[in-house]
């Protein structure tokens, strides 16, 4: 049922001669409350779409707004699109967050101005649309460490006060039998020295194996020995420091150079 | 009123023990008053203040350092085993009793101290306060002990707490991190494509415009 727009008093023009179709109004307003709003500027409304539309609004989605998407003909835009051009007083360009369905013609201008994940290719992006974009990417495999320190360098990202031991593998010495994670010894100091670590970028391993960059020491130098034995079976040599030289580096903000840590 | 209770030897009779129970007012220097026990006979006696000037005096010592001294000899034996000697001596009807605390040099000793020690006619009474004064000692150690032992598991498993929140800190840095840099890269390759792709189309430009 059409609603009775006629005594809508006219306040701009924003929407002259835009044709909309509304199919549901939001939680905030509801649907009548969008079409006179609609009229007020300047714009015209239909209870069903047709070849003058300009596009359906949907505030929530139900079936009849289901069958319009399947139908594949019409735009169908978020009702906050609308608001926003209340808000602003203008035709508000469409931006992919806002396009609940697109018909081929505007899927295919879509293309050409934004990225899958709808992230613009020529306008410079911000904090909140970023998040917007992030938030579209569906696939959220995590990344490996060693592919976050070969971005960071690649970028000169590596000097971040977060990314102080990046690239480093370490073996931290809080086992009392070395390789058996079982053997944990349990609150020491050397623990929390493995989590900051790990906060400031490192890869902290539980079995000393080949490729381990770093072994970390507490006071305990008990499995040294062992530890400097397994060291000259390894064809790529780790270095063995105290956790000074951890506690030391991150007071820093830079990793410092291990050679005046080392046991 | 503080007190402290020690076994002592002595150097010319090291099979015989003896308990020597200290007692003073706030410090030392202040004056003292000594309880000498066999476990059979007991014998006690006060040094004054005035007494322990006059010997700091006779040795030509600071009295501070002379006090220090007498800590060392009287209260603290533990750290200055060997160090001390004492003498005692007591006449035939153990009436009196003359003690005396020396400190000990490679070549020889100097005498801190001598003072004459009465007898105590109830000598039941004092032992019957010396285990008293260790019970109330050990008492008091297992209560200190007992506190100790409960702040320390409450210090353990605050620290566990702590560090189990602390590594899910961390996880959650490490998780957010590489969730971001996962869709930091979706987002930087898909404009790389683009780039890709519009240098095909300059290049496919190109050999049309050569073309014609």
């Amino acid at each position: 049922k059409a609603p009775d727009l006629s005594s809508v008093n006219k306040v701009s023009n924003v929407f002259e001669d835009v044709e909309f179709c509304v199919m549901t109004g939001t939680g905030k307003y509801t649907k009548s409350e969008l079409e006179s709003r609609i009229a007020e500027c300047g714009g015209s409304v239909v209870q069903n779409p047709g070849p003058e539309t300009y596009c359906v609004i949907a505030g929530a989605e139900n079936v009849r707004v289901k069958n319009i998407i399947a139908s594949n003909k019409y735009d169908v835009v978020r009702a906050e699109w609308l608001l926003q051009c209340f808000q602003t007083k203008m035709l508000v360009p469409w931006q992919p967050a806002v396009m609940i369905h697109m018909s081929p013609d505007t899927k295919e201008h879509f293309a050409r101005e934004y990225d899958c994940y709808g992230d613009s290719y020529t306008a410079n992006t911000d904090v909140a649309q970023l998040k917007e974009v992030f938030s579209r990417v569906k696939d959220n495999k995590a990344m490996p460490l060693d592919i976050i320190a070969k971005i960071e360098e690649r970028y000169s990202w590596n000097s971040c006060q977060l990314s102080i031991f990046r690239g480093n593998t370490i073996y931290v010495d809080c086992y009392a039998i070395i390789n058996e994670p079982k053997s944990k010894i349990p609150a020491i100091a050397l623990s929390i020295r493995a989590l900051e670590l790990r906060f400031y970028g490192g890869k902290v391993v539980s079995h000393l194996v080949e490729g381990v960059s770093h072994v970390v020491i507490g006071e305990d130098h008990s499995r040294v020995k062992e530890i400097k034995a397994l060291r000259r079976t390894f064809r790529k040599k780790f270095k063995i420091v105290t956790e000074l030289w951890v506690k030391e580096s991150v007071e820093e903000g830079v990793a410092k150079n291990e050679n005046q840590y080392l046991v | 009123m503080e007190k402290i209770l020690n076994r002592i030897h002595l150097v010319s009779d090291p099979e015989a023990t003896y308990f020597l129970q200290v007692s003073w007012e706030k410090d030392l220097g202040t004056g003292f008053s000594i309880l000498l026990s066999d476990g059979q006979f007991s014998w006690a006696g006060t040094v004054s203040e005035a007494e322990i000037s006059r010997e700091a005096a006779d040795m030509e010592m600071n009295k501070e350092k002379y006090v220090e001294e007498l800590k060392k000899a009287l209260v603290t034996r533990e750290e200055s085993a060997g160090k001390y000697n004492y003498l005692i001596s007591r006449d035939q009807e153990n009436v009196v009793c003359q003690f005396s605390y020396e400190r000990s040099l490679k070549d020889g000793s100097f005498r801190l101290g001598s003072v004459k020690l009465q007898e105590v006619p109830s000598p039941a009474k004092v032992v019957k306060e010396l285990i008293g004064y260790c019970l109330d000692s050990l008492g008091k150690l297992q209560a200190k002990n007992e506190h100790l032992q409960r702040e320390n598991e409450r210090l353990f498993s605050n620290w566990s707490d702590a560090e189990k929140r602390l590594e899910k800190c961390v996880e959650a840095k490490e998780k957010l991190e590489a969730d971001l840099y996962n869709r930091f890269i979706l987002v930087l390759n898909e404009k790389k494509a683009k780039i890709r792709n519009l240098q095909k189309l300059l290049n496919e430009a190109k050999e049309s415009a050569a073309d014609a």
